[in-house]
């Protein structure tokens, strides 16, 4: 049953479609990959997708009810939780602190969501700054606390963006093992990268977009040597 | 778990340093008896008022108005209003006044929701102007710059000032609990990226409307005690200038923090008492200090402090087996 369903989603700025009716779906406990050259749109859909940005035309549906066009906030409750490709935390608050806000404000209760961070804190290594501003934390330990905010409820669709980039090997390993766990556990997720051997590895499916539309969807090692996809990436072969 | 979520001891700490800051307040009297220092101090604690409910805004939901004063003032003049054409005295006029403020600051926070820094801080200070002309030249109504009478309350100036220091401990230990539970992180999410909070499921709309109606009533209640303590209301209440003295008593005593505000208004407004001699020098010294503390000291007096008690306790002292 198809959990999440995009369906000729359109979004040009100015003159440029960043994004051309676009159109896949996810089902539910899927682990999707979506990949594509710089400016193919994927950051674009995952705004879309997270509320932060409204499509000039075509529809979202999760769980067969149409989203288009609800505020972040909502699609937060909803379960549609993402992560920013530029890392957004809290820096002013500690790093339990910054994952307090994610539990509390899905309504988790305040001693259930102390746990749960805990556990998430532990789960991911960052127990030695838990009580460290975010603002004091590495570009890594950042990407793992954002990470784990989406966590701290499981969300019915996890969307995201880049989460490996300019991130040290080791804490790649920490946020792949978690992912693949809660795959296996049934979790759905939604996942932008250009790091390719860990779409291979991670991702059983994966969506590859140019210039706004989707040019391949299919298995994953079928859409890396899909001649389409090759010649996105590296441009035409010279005559 | 022990004492409430989120980073609690801090806050526990700031609220104990407001609450002996307070309790000195609390036994000042016995020392100073002369009725025109009691009455500085009341007018300080009216200060410490706006400056807690500035922090609100600017402090925990990083929302930067120029309106405290102007909010002050609607409180006034609520009270003032129906004091002078129905007579009512505080019983009424103080709950209206707290009513009538946080009306208007609930419409105009949904006005500003999307603005942010100087957009919000243009268009709160143009509401603050229009608000201090339209009192100020309805005349037939408000008798404009000629003020009003206000009936006082009592007839000593000290029930007064311990009527004014309840209330800004009320309002204090109000505002610990609010933090302290879930409202603390949430604004505190909003102050530090509005759209990371709304992407966590925050309801960014209803929390700051939430914040900005209740820092509005909160200068609402200010103005209308002190109307009742002056036994009279103008439009200079709502003075930019004044709002600026609110806001240099934040930045001085520490934005951000719970102890700052009170502390802060405290020491501006009595040490502004010596200098009012030298005409408006104040200004300029105010103005000056906040500069060195918005380049220099960002967490004001408090932090000041605390980098100060952090550096006593790391002094080398013999090692003990107990460190670590």
């Amino acid at each position: 049953m198809p959990c999440l369903v995009i369906d000729r989603v359109s979004k040009s700025f100015g003159g440029v479609k960043a994004l051309d009716a676009a159109s896949f779906s996810l089902d539910a406990g899927e682990l999707v990959g979506l990949i594509g050259p710089n400016g193919s749109g994927k950051t674009t859909l995952i705004n879309i997708l997270s509320g932060h940005l409204a499509a000039d035309s075509g529809s979202v549906a999760l769980d067969d009810e149409p989203i288009s066009g609800l505020r972040p906030e909502v699609l937060a409750r909803r379960g549609v939780l993402r992560m920013f490709q530029l890392t957004r935390a809290f820096p002013r608050m500690s790093a339990l602190d910054n994952l307090l806000v994610a539990g509390c404000a899905l309504g988790l209760p305040q001693h259930e969501a102390h746990a749960r961070a805990l556990g998430l804190i532990e789960d991911l290594r960052l127990t030695r700054i838990m009580h460290l501003d975010a603002a004091q934390l590495s570009g890594g330990q950042l990407k793992l606390l954002e990470f784990g905010s989406c966590f701290m409820v499981p969300p019915r669709i996890a969307l995201l963006d880049e989460p490996f980039a300019a991130v040290h090997p080791t804490l790649k390993e920490i946020m792949a093992g978690f992912i693949r766990r809660r795959h296996a556990a049934g979790q759905t997720f939604l996942l932008v990268s250009h790091d390719m051997p860990v779409i291979v590895e991670l991702c059983p499916r994966t969506v590859c977009m140019n210039a706004g539309r989707v040019i391949a969807d299919e298995a994953t090692r079928a859409v890396l040597a899909d001649p389409v996809v090759i010649e996105a990436y590296l441009g035409e072969a010279a005559i | 778990m022990a004492g409430g979520i989120g980073t609690g001891d801090r806050l526990r700490a700031e609220f104990v340093a407001s609450f002996v800051i307070l309790l000195l307040v609390a036994v000042l009297p016995a020392f100073v008896t002369n009725a025109y220092w009691q009455g500085v101090v009341v007018v300080s604690m009216y200060f410490a008022l706006l400056a807690v409910a500035w922090n609100i805004l600017a402090g925990y939901t990083g929302q930067f108005s120029l309106a405290p004063a102007a909010f002050g003032m609607i409180g006034a003049y609520t009270t003032g209003l129906l004091s002078y054409y129905y007579g009512t005295g505080a019983a009424i006029g103080v709950p209206a006044a707290i009513i009538v403020s946080g009306g208007i600051g609930l419409a105009l926070g949904r006005i500003v929701l999307r603005l942010r820094g100087p957009y919000l801080a243009l268009t709160t200070l143009s509401f603050a102007e229009i608000m201090r002309l339209v009192i100020s030249n309805s005349i037939d109504f408000t008798r404009g710059d000629l003020g009003l009478n206000v009936l006082g309350i009592f007839e000593e100036r000290l029930a007064y000032y311990y009527l004014i220091l309840a209330v800004l401990f009320a309002v204090q230990a109000g505002l610990y609990y609010l933090l302290r539970a879930r409202a603390g992180l949430y604004l505190r999410a909003i102050r530090d990226d509005e759209i990371a909070a709304a992407s966590r499921g925050v309801k960014i709309v209803w929390w700051k409307t939430f914040a900005f109606t209740l820092s509005a009533a909160i200068c609402g209640l200010a103005g209308a005690l002190y109307g009742h303590f002056a036994q009279f209301v103008s439009p200079e209440l709502g003075l930019l200038s004044q709002t600026g003295i609110v806001i240099s008593m934040v930045v001085i005593g520490g934005l951000g923090t719970l102890v700052g505000p009170v502390g802060g208004a405290l020491l501006v407004y009595v040490l502004s008492e010596f200098l009012r001699d030298v005409g408006n020098a104040q200004l300029v010294v105010f103005a000056f200090l906040v500069i060195v503390f918005a380049r220099f000291f960002r967490q004001g007096l408090w932090g000041l402090l605390l980098a100060a008690v952090g550096f006593w306790r790391a002094r080398p002292v013999a090692p003990s087996p107990a460190a670590k």
